[in-house]
């Protein structure tokens, strides 16, 4: 009696040990083709993969990096607090009051429907070029989404089991803590998750129009000058920190709802 | 529907409208211009088609972009089925893709491409292209293997699978990828004329704060709601009527994602 | 009955899944299973949940493939164990009625019916006049046009059932093909199978888990052990056809068999 793995499976397997090679390769095919597209179109048009690295290793050295990214950081983390604490308690309370939930229905679709980034330009007009557009900037889109999300899962609720609790006389406070918290709180995470990447961004894209510091800022100047090295560097190290963000939250993210089934952040 | 709901819409409306024109009284016009001023600005920009020309910009770029970047994008989930192990090694550079802040990209686009549509179609295409990708390929990943199963039994070729069950099957989740998209599409376009452009709505939104014109600020936002409101209504339509073979959903989850 | 050929011949058939990670070696799921179907018989097999039923009949079809065992289709070898590409279906000669009726939601009904004849190339006068009549046995004239959802659950078995019925395989293969539907539905839909069977006699392995069900409709049951499965009885059903499944306690003889069929499985 064989074992399986000489079965129809085996082939499987030795073509599964391509993968980790196939990856490598197709990352050096990248750089190659970089690199190639460098060589045909000219160093101002697509600088070559050494220089960008040069230039971030220049700005890391000089503290311009430390300098541009703690002004980033740190107008996304202060639009985060704010506009994400907003957006997740406003739920809370207008699920108090059915009825104020319908009246406000259609201005919440309308919100709905306006794409926040197109504000930019009013904030600065309102605030200045100073950070405190790009914090109000990055709260508003911040707001939004936990608050769109919050929503969702407020009307997740199942109001069999708010019933249940009701009869077994528990007071509106425990209803909120037990059933409330519990079925929102997964609809809040998925929100922050979608919400932090954003924040970043939308910080870079705030000093995009306006600004005097930041990395966005940077690549901004970068273009005016028309320094491609500087735009293509500063692409880079924003496209690495939000995908470092990422990675962090994945794992903070896989910890904490362990309990969850699969969870997918792309429903149809 | 019921006359008390109406009657609340009505009141929360007013409270809009007076809570912005106390708004312009107390701080002045010049930061909130003042509703009457919009819709008097808005019917002016109407009559003298300034703002469909813009407006049919902007769409047109994200048009374009979406139709570029997520038509590949819908068909090559259906290339990758029969092949796994490139699927495998080409999964984490689409991840790592999706990853990437597009937006952050824009200055590139517009020094490689210039000022002009180019640049916008690239940033939509860029955006667009993941958001396709990602849901066609949770449509063919889900497919289900019995139907594959029983069509094999009955005859059917690896073709007729493609075409009779993969197809029709991931084609929901291709078309819910275009509809998510699509107010990225137009968000993204604008966003591209708000950092650089002569035309379309985002470039009316940024000379209106330059030139300190608050009420044409406004009315450019307010005409890129509605069309934003009018777009999500025509894909949804759209939708329905192409899925009409399946029971009624509600349709709660676009809300979750958006932005 | 059994001619000098059988229709289909199962000679030492074993099944292992491969063992999952960590996992040393996965339990065999059938082992040295034999039985023959002759021609034109209704074979029933019965055996506990859990017993590698389903997984028995997906063999045959060759929807997935046996680590040891052969299977010959009227005398000529179809399938041996390991390595050989598997086709399904045997080039259309076997039908399968799975346990979901697995009708395609965006096709229409009679789309549904009639997707086999169609990928076949078959799908000609007289096929079509073939569909209309088992729709018309089978109740279902008159609702071509709708979805499957908008079905009920008998009406999507009986869809699920033509659908194999209309390209006129030999051997039908059926995999607890009423066991989701209740129990008034299911007595219609059986006494539908055997009417349909007796309009053209087919070869058919029904596979259940359901005693009375197995010997209402078979020429022959089959018992299976828990597994890994093997065949443990081979009971000969001589109730007089047609039978009157609503009553099927007054059949006579039929107290008898299920006493034993019944001790065969513990």
């Amino acid at each position: 009696m064989t074992l399986a793995a000489t079965g129809p499976w085996s082939g499987v397997y030795t073509k599964r040990s391509l993968v980790p090679v196939g990856r490598l390769a197709v990352g050096i095919a990248l750089i190659v083709v970089w690199q190639l597209g460098t060589n045909t179109m000219g160093r101002e048009w697509l600088p070559s993969p050494l220089d960008t690295l040069a230039r971030i290793w220049q700005l890391a050295a000089s503290g311009e990096l430390a300098r541009d990214t703690l002004v980033t950081f740190g107008e996304a983390a202060a639009g985060l607090i704010l506009g994400g604490a907003a957006g997740a308690v406003l739920p809370f309370i207008l699920r108090l009051s059915p009825r104020l939930m319908t009246a406000l229905d259609p201005l919440i679709s309308a919100a709905f429907g306006m794409p926040k980034l197109a504000l930019a330009p009013l904030f600065i007009l309102w605030f200045g070029i100073g950070i405190t557009t790009k914090v109000v900037f990055v709260a508003s889109i911040v707001f939004f989404l936990l608050f769109y999300n919050g929503l969702a899962g407020i009307l997740s609720i199942d109001p069999r089991l708010v019933a249940m609790l009701r009869v077994a006389g528990a007071s509106e406070w425990v209803i909120t803590r037990e059933i409330v918290w519990n079925t929102t709180k997964p609809f809040l995470f998925s929100g922050l998750k979608i919400a932090l990447p954003r924040a970043l961004s939308g910080a870079v894209v705030g000093e995009f129009i306006a600004a005097d510091a930041g990395l966005g800022w940077y690549i901004q100047n970068a273009r005016s000058l028309n320094d491609t090295t500087g735009v293509l560097a500063g692409a880079v190290i924003v496209t690495v920190l939000v995908m470092v963000v990422n990675a962090i939250l994945q794992r903070v993210q896989a910890r904490s709802l362990a309990w969850r089934p699969i969870a997918r952040d792309m429903t149809v | 529907m019921n006359p008390r709901v109406i009657v609340d819409r009505l009141v929360v409306f007013v409270l809009v409208i007076a809570g912005w024109q106390l708004c312009s009284s107390y701080f002045g016009t010049i930061w909130f211009s003042s509703p009457w001023r919009v819709l008097d600005r808005f019917i002016d920009e109407l009559r003298s088609g300034d703002l469909f020309f813009q407006a049919a910009y902007t769409l047109k770029a994200a048009l374009y972009g979406s139709l570029l970047g997520g038509i590949p994008a819908a068909l090559l989930p259906f290339a990758l089925r029969r092949r796994p192990v490139a699927g495998a090694i080409l999964d984490p550079y689409f991840v790592g893709g999706y990853g990437v802040p597009k937006l952050a990209l824009a200055p590139l686009f517009i020094l490689w491409f210039g000022v002009d549509l180019e640049p916008k179609v690239a940033l939509v295409a860029s955006i667009v292209s993941f958001l396709v990708f990602f849901s066609t390929t949770a449509g063919v990943n889900a497919v289900n293997s019995q139907y594959v199963n029983v069509a094999r039994v009955f005859g059917a070729t690896e073709r007729d699978i493609a075409r009779h069950i993969v197809w029709p099957g991931a084609i929901p989740y291709a078309f819910a990828g275009f509809r998510i998209a699509a107010p990225y599409a137009i968000g993204a376009a604008v966003v591209g004329e708000l950092i650089s452009s002569n035309r379309g709505l985002g470039f009316l939104i940024q000379s209106g704060a330059t030139d300190f014109d608050t009420t044409l600020v406004f009315v450019s936002l307010t005409t890129l709601t509605m069309i934003v409101i009018v777009v999500n209504l025509l894909v949804g339509r759209c939708e329905r009527w192409l899925l009409r073979w399946r029971p009624a959903q509600r349709g709660l989850t676009s809300k979750v994602i958006g932005a | 009955m059994s001619s000098a050929v059988p229709m289909l011949e199962v000679k030492g058939l074993a099944k292992r899944f491969p063992p999952r990670s960590g996992q040393a070696e996965s339990p065999w799921i059938l082992a040295d299973l034999s039985f023959h179907v002759a021609d034109q018989e209704f074979l029933t097999m019965v055996g506990p949940s859990g017993a590698g039923k389903s997984t028995l009949l997906n063999i045959i079809a060759q929807v997935d493939g046996a680590n040891e065992g052969k299977i010959f289709f009227r005398g000529e070898l179809i399938e041996t164990a390991n390595g050989s590409a598997l086709h399904p279906g045997w080039n259309c000669q076997f039908g399968y009625v799975t346990q979901d009726d697995n009708l395609l939601p965006w096709r229409t009904m009679i789309d549904n019916v009639t997707l086999p004849l169609k990928l076949q190339g078959r799908f000609d006068a007289a096929a079509r006049k073939r569909v209309d009549e088992l729709l018309h046995a089978t109740h279902l004239t008159g609702f071509e046009r709708y979805y499957p959802h908008e079905l009920s659950g008998g009406m999507r078995k009986r869809a699920s059932l033509i659908r194999t019925l209309a390209y006129d395989p030999p051997i039908i293969l059926m995999d607890e093909p009423f066991s989701a539907v209740d129990a008034q539905t299911r007595t219609q839909l059986q006494q539908d199978l055997l009417r349909l069977w007796n309009l053209g006699r087919k070869t058919i392995v029904f596979v259940t888990h359901d005693i009375a069900e197995a010997i209402a409709l078979g020429d022959r049951v089959l018992v299976l052990s828990k597994s890994p499965a093997k065949i443990v009885a081979d009971h000969r059903i001589d109730i007089k056809r047609p039978r009157d499944l609503g009553n099927l306690y007054k059949l006579e003889g039929f107290g008898d068999i299920f006493e034993s069929v019944r001790r065969d499985l513990q």
